[in-house]
């Protein structure tokens, strides 16, 4: 056994693997890289490095040494990725009945990585249909110019603009000719409806001309339309591009375009979506999601769970930067990129049932993420939570406040998506009284105008059965953006 | 099994919100406020600073901000209507507009239903709403239900919970 060998991605497995997935991954790779296949000799280096793994990994009591091993190694480990678990509680009740369990679990940069910024692979799809005509487009346009000026060399940009078609405007490059680019950027004017399944394919393509190993692939979509027709297409090509690293930050300009739409298509390949309500945003929004995307050093990260019985996950939530339904597979949450500037918070809803009494281990929670800048580039932390099992409740245990804070915000978050649920289905008063209820949530949260917004979207309701695009988008996105951060009044 | 007290939905134990309502569960707000004890209550503010001039113009101030207890959190609310002061109490069906149960409220001796704030004749005016502990303006106690003139820079006190007043 070599401990300083990761067995664990030698086999292309997590952590939390099961024996039966550990014998599944070895005899797919066994399959791929057998001696007999090919006369290389690597294949036979890589064969016997992948048999060695799934020795000591497919035997329990070899695994249990090498995980403790590398685990007491893990404090001088350096991980680029930090985590720091807020439980809601410590104590848990000896019951029958199921009880709820939260996980608060912070997710932070190592603060000592080295400042090297991994390249940017880039493409900007510009909606240039008829009604961007004006303010918006010459924004855009301006938006473009300041993004060129701002890359490095080694960054790739492909520039496409939609209307009916797609056009490829400025095909993937890196060592862009910043002056060549920023005048084509210029010479975009506006005509046609908008199709943006087009554009969208047109810029995926181009992505994938100029990706590496270690680049950081986005694509920025903006439009101020809807879209008709093509959007199972889009939200396809949306989850395709997640599955091969590709994050989309799809941006909706005025209130006519279609905010399930983008939204969806952002979650599933771990972007952002963003209303840009006035023109005069567009340049700042641009300019720091490119920023943002700058100070990546993780490429993906991926969160795995692994319960004890008894214990099962119900719901995940992403909780910062901005709140976001999270979607399990199975005990598996794909998070995205994370930034040195920034880290994440998520939220973990966990149902317990039919513990015995005594310190109990409830969950292994593991993060891996790619970090290209690191030698060894698969970064990972993990840790172990466990609970006291009593058969009387400790009166004196408090719920940790970030975890009342975080769960108070994302039930404002919750009513927002029933309301809109509940408009869905019809349910018009449903959907006019949660409304309501959210505004004195907000209120008492001190967000005074996300509160009006809802009161006045209420009071529409109830009189015409319907929400007003931009009160819409007003509620949906205020509404994720509450955890940004304590809200501070400007002073004028 | 637990009930939320305001939607009645029904959550498995060890919930922390009612996901129907977004109502905080573990919150005990059926407890009355307890009297602090007579004589007890004093003025805690400081009686140098934050007393300022009266300056009505026009139609008077459109919102009032207020800077509460010692967490210092400042909430901007609008003045074209009443704003109670309280405790959120949805089993009494009390909901007040500013819920001062976070602040340490029951502690400070706030009642449910304390006081409350609104514009009369483009005068501010505060109202004691006949609460337990009494609410102080600068220092003087106000007579229940009789409101008086609330100005930018005062210092409003529900029983031992201290408030500064910023109107805008």
């Amino acid at each position: 056994m070599q401990y300083d060998k990761d067995y664990y991605s030698i086999l292309g497995i997590p952590q939390t693997a099961s024996e039966d997935e550990v014998r599944k991954a070895y005899r797919a790779l066994a399959r791929e890289h057998h001696p007999d296949s090919s006369e290389d000799p690597q294949t036979a280096e890589k064969f016997q490095e992948l048999q060695e793994a799934y020795e000591v990994l497919s035997s329990p009591t070899q695994r249990q040494k090498y995980d403790h091993f590398r685990a007491q190694q893990g404090s001088d480990r350096s991980s680029a990725i930090h985590l720091r678990p807020v439980a809601s509680h410590k104590t848990l009740l000896a019951m029958p009945e199921e009880q709820a369990y939260y996980v608060l679990l912070n997710i932070m940069p190592a603060t000592d990585l080295p400042a090297s910024r991994l390249p940017l692979n880039l493409c900007l799809v510009l909606d240039r249909s008829t009604s961007m005509q004006g303010m918006r487009l010459q924004q855009v346009k301006e938006a473009t110019r300041q993004i060129i000026d701002s890359l490095q060399a080694n960054d790739a940009l492909s520039l496409v603009v939609f209307s009916d078609r797609a056009e490829v405007l400025l095909p993937a490059q890196s060592n862009i000719d910043k002056a060549m680019a920023k005048s084509i950027a210029s010479t975009i004017q506006p005509s046609g409806g908008t199709e943006m399944l087009q554009g969208l394919l047109a810029g995926l393509q181009e992505i994938e001309n100029t990706r590496s190993e270690d680049s950081v692939n986005h694509l920025i979509l903006l439009t101020d339309g809807q879209t008709y027709g093509d959007e199972q297409g889009c939200l396809e090509e949306a989850q395709a591009a997640g599955r091969s690293q590709i994050s989309l930050s799809t941006m909706g300009i005025g209130s006519d375009w279609n905010e399930d739409l983008l939204d969806q298509m952002a979650a599933l390949s771990n972007g952002t979506s963003t209303y840009i309500d006035s023109p005069r945003k567009v340049v700042d929004i641009f300019k720091e999601t490119v920023r943002s995307l700058g100070l990546v050093i993780a490429r993906e990260l991926v969160l795995s769970v692994n319960p004890s019985s008894g214990v099962r996950m119900h719901e995940a939530f992403q909780i910062t930067p901005h709140i976001r339904r999270l979607d399990p597979q199975g005990n598996r949450i794909v998070l995205g990129p994370l930034g040195s500037d920034q880290g994440k918070a998520v939220l973990l809803e966990f149902r317990v049932e039919g513990l015995s009494s005594g310190q109990q281990r409830l969950m292994r929670i593991t993060v891996e993420g790619d970090v290209p800048g690191q030698v060894d580039r698969r970064s990972w932390e993990w840790v172990e939570l466990t609970a006291q099992v009593a058969d009387t409740p400790d009166a004196s245990a408090d719920i940790p406040p970030p975890i009342v804070t975080a769960l108070g915000k994302l039930a404002i978050f919750r009513m927002q998506e029933k309301a809109m649920a509940d408009l869905e289905a019809g349910e018009i008063s449903a959907a006019t009284q949660r409304l309501e209820t959210m505004a004195t949530r907000l209120l008492n949260l001190g967000e005074t105008d996300l509160a009006r917004a809802a009161l006045l979207e209420a009071g529409r309701l109830a009189r015409t059965g319907d929400l007003s695009a931009e009160g819409r988008k007003k509620i949906r996105y205020g509404t994720r953006a509450l955890s940004i951060l304590p809200k501070e009044i400007p002073h004028d | 099994m637990i009930k939320c007290p305001f939607c009645g939905t029904a959550h498995v134990e060890n919930t922390l919100f009612c996901s129907e309502c977004g109502t905080y569960l573990l919150e005990d707000d059926r407890r009355g406020t307890d009297p602090l004890g007579t004589g007890e209550i004093g003025w805690v503010g400081s009686d140098e600073e934050g007393v300022a001039e009266a300056s009505v113009q026009g139609s008077g101030p459109l919102a009032v901000r207020l800077r509460i207890g010692e967490s210092g959190r400042e909430i901007e609310v609008p003045l074209n209507k009443a704003i109670h002061l309280g405790r959120l109490d949805p089993a009494s069906d009390v909901f007040p507009e500013i819920d001062l149960s976070e602040d340490g409220g029951l502690e400070k001796g706030v009642s449910r239903r304390h006081a409350r704030i609104l514009k009369r004749e483009g005068t501010v005016v505060a109202e004691d709403l006949g609460s337990i502990n009494g609410t102080f303006i600068n220092g003087k106690r106000l007579a229940p239900y009789l409101p008086e003139a609330l100005h930018d820079g005062d210092q409003l006190q529900l029983g031992k919970l201290l408030i500064e007043v910023e109107l805008a």
